[in-house]
């Protein structure tokens, strides 16, 4: 009896997703910026892959190094040389520093901006929402200091706080990565909070509680599933920022003992030593590239915010 | 405000703490002194408190902030004491952070009013436009640009017109230094009263000095605007429409209200009261992104203090300036509520 019953809420569960998904989808392609972005996200996000997959096709790579080479050459063989921009340009997109070919080690870089900045969302955003979903349902006291906490974390901006934590955990990448996980679920809390403060007052929630539900329960299954969606929103949005402050970070030199780690910041760090020689394409095309993304992820939470946010949908 | 500033001060205490004690305390030894080293570092065992519990170390740190003790660096760029340091760097980006945000304002306000009045036009798409590039481009990317655009061959610009770096040019300035360029105690160039050589060279009447000044901050507060502008002017734009939609705006156009006026007095005043709390988020983007911005044009300000800080291992450098980053945060938080509740009476603390 108890196992029918579940199967049957399982099968209704699917049901309604199946349904809502194809609501969702058709909703979202309305949009043509939003489609645009889908379109640009996903295009990215095989990019990646196509390197995580077949590295080979793609240039020479130096296992210490993680750089991509032209064929023949590897780090000991490539002194510093110009970057040169005629090397079958469609390809390649010309070389930086050492003759690192601009286009592969972009996609290269790919993997772990995307990789690392989608591993940091999820931590921050989950982080995030289990304290703002408790700060906001358990009220009173424990909502006031769990909120000075988080208002201690956003009382200094981003860039030098991300700084100051990557300084000290040890300045290597996976130090940047924790440390931007550390600091970056504060917004995520902020946004759950307030939406379970206004979850908290329906009175389906009173029904719950009248039915006998604790209060974990309650924002167990209550609360959370029902604060999922402007947060899975701020996530995508949040990608986009996260990849943005990888790149300034590498750029400014805070990441150390990775110098020749395949990163978009990392890429323009080669390139700045020749733009006073007019040299622009080192510099002008990772950034164009990570712009790209940037809009096309932003377009992408932009729609997914107009469809999930149901006080936004005309 | 104070359990927030407390509470940084803890963290950064902490963060701190992942430090080995004796390299914490081998900040504190002066090459050039007299004193034995190992004496010099006995010293600041005891003046951190650094033989004491954990607690104990934290009331011993308190202590030394109170004091306006931040610890030394010693490094090419600066050697002394973090305080002190601050004090140098800090009026330079004080002086980007006020014409930047001055700037945005005078544009936004004015723009935004214009854009929100015409929902659905060309320029609110441009606008649309200008802000999508202004959330996906990244500072330093866009500071490079400017370096290209106003450096060597693009625009054929002479160098003269918007350096690339700097403060003020040395030739700018006057050729015996005047008595309030000096640092009377160190004879380092340095302006007063203010210490912001724009302000100060404009209230000793030395126009060309701050014209001088004035063109060093151009591209560095295109720099900073670019991002600002894009978030302030979506954010009237949409409280525009929205304030459009109200009764009191019907009924002002009913009674024959003209049309300036509806837009003027009633929707754009209306609309501006979110936008002042948005403005407490936009000085948060401005300090992340005076980081890059000195960085790249080698403006001698908090941010460039703070990465160089962290390139050198300069510990209480790191640690001195994310805690002014964070009370100018705090403080400013404070002066917008104080706005905000001046701007809408129904709000009162």
């Amino acid at each position: 009896m108890n196992v029918d019953l579940t199967r049957e809420k399982k099968v209704a569960r699917q049901h309604v997703f199946a349904r809502n998904s194809g609501a969702f989808m058709r909703n979202l392609l309305k949009s043509g910026a939003a489609t645009a972005g889908l379109v640009i996200t996903v295009v990215y996000l095989i990019l990646g892959l196509l390197d995580a997959v077949y590295p080979q096709y793609l240039g020479v790579r130096n296992d210490h190094t993680m750089l991509v080479f032209l064929p023949g050459q590897s780090i000991s063989s490539a002194p510093p040389t110009a970057p040169v921009f005629n090397q079958g340009w469609w390809y390649y997109f010309g070389t930086t520093t050492s003759r690192i070919p601009i286009f592969p080690s972009m996609l290269a870089a790919l993997q772990y901006d995307l990789g690392y900045a989608l591993l940091i969302v999820l931590v921050g955003a989950g982080i995030g929402l289990l304290f703002g979903a408790v700060s906001g349902y358990f009220g009173g006291k424990v909502d006031e200091l769990m909120m000075r906490i988080t208002d201690i974390f956003l009382s200094v901006p981003l860039i030098p706080l991300a700084i100051a934590v990557t300084f000290f955990l040890g300045a290597t990448f996976v130090d940047m990565a924790y440390a931007l996980m550390f600091v970056s679920w504060p917004s995520f809390a902020r946004l759950a909070r307030g939406e379970s403060l206004s979850l908290k007052s329906l009175s389906y929630m009173e029904a719950a509680t009248s039915a006998g539900s604790s209060k974990v329960r309650n924002v167990w299954v209550h609360v959370i599933p029902n604060v999922l969606s402007p947060i899975f929103v701020q996530a995508s949005l949040g990608v986009g920022r996260i990849v943005l402050v990888f790149a300034t970070l590498f750029f400014l030199g805070i990441v150390r003992g990775a110098p020749y780690m395949p990163e978009l910041g990392k890429l323009m760090v080669f390139g700045e030593p020749w733009l006073v020689n007019g040299v622009w394409w080192p510099i002008v095309i990772p950034g164009l590239f990570l712009i790209i993304f940037i809009v096309g992820i932003n377009l992408f939470g932009d729609g997914l915010r107009d469809i999930l946010d149901p006080k936004l949908r005309r | 405000m104070i359990p927030t500033l407390f509470g940084l001060t803890l963290l950064m205490f902490l963060l701190e703490r992942a430090i080995p004690n004796s390299i914490l305390a081998s900040q504190y030894v002066n090459p050039q002194s007299t004193v034995p080293i190992t004496e010099q570092l006995h010293n600041a065992y005891i003046q951190l408190g650094l033989n004491n519990p954990a607690p104990i170390q934290f009331l011993y740190y308190l202590n030394d902030i109170f004091h306006g003790n931040l610890g030394y660096m010693n490094t090419s760029y600066y050697s002394g004491s973090v305080s002190s340091a601050i004090l140098q760097y800090f009026p330079n980006t004080a002086q980007l952070v006020i014409f930047s945000m001055a700037v945005t304002l005078v544009i936004a306000i004015p723009l935004g009013t214009y854009i929100g009045a015409r929902p659905g036009s060309v320029a609110d798409h441009a606008s649309r436009v200008f802000s999508i590039t202004g959330f996906a481009i990244p500072t330093f990317w866009l500071g490079l640009m400017l370096q290209i655009a106003f450096g060597k061959g693009v625009l054929n610009l002479p160098i003269s017109v918007f350096p690339l770096g700097g403060v003020v040019s040395n030739s700018a300035l006057p050729s015996p230094l005047p008595s309030w360029l000096l640092n009377p105690t160190s004879g380092a160039l340095s302006s007063s009263p203010t210490h912001m050589v724009f302000f100060d060279a404009m209230l000793h009447g030395d126009f060309a000095l701050a014209e001088n000044a004035f063109v060093h901050m151009v591209l560095p507060i295109i720099t900073l605007t670019y991002a600002l502008l894009a978030g302030l002017l979506r954010f009237i734009r949409s409280g525009m429409v929205d304030s459009a939609s109200k009764e009191y705006v019907k009924t002002a156009r009913a009674k024959g209200v003209p049309e300036r006026m509806v837009i003027r007095t009633h929707i754009r005043k209306n609309a501006m009261i979110p936008a002042v709390t948005v403005i407490a988020l936009l000085i948060a983007d401005l300090l992340g992104g005076v980081v890059v911005t000195e960085t790249i044009f080698g403006y001698p300000g908090m941010g460039l203090l703070s990465v160089n800080a962290a390139i050198t291992d300069e510990i209480y450098g790191v640690v001195g300036t994310t805690l002014v980053f964070g009370v100018i945060m705090v403080v400013a938080n404070l002066v917008v509520d104080v706005v905000y509740a001046l701007l809408d009476p129904r709000i009162r603390y």
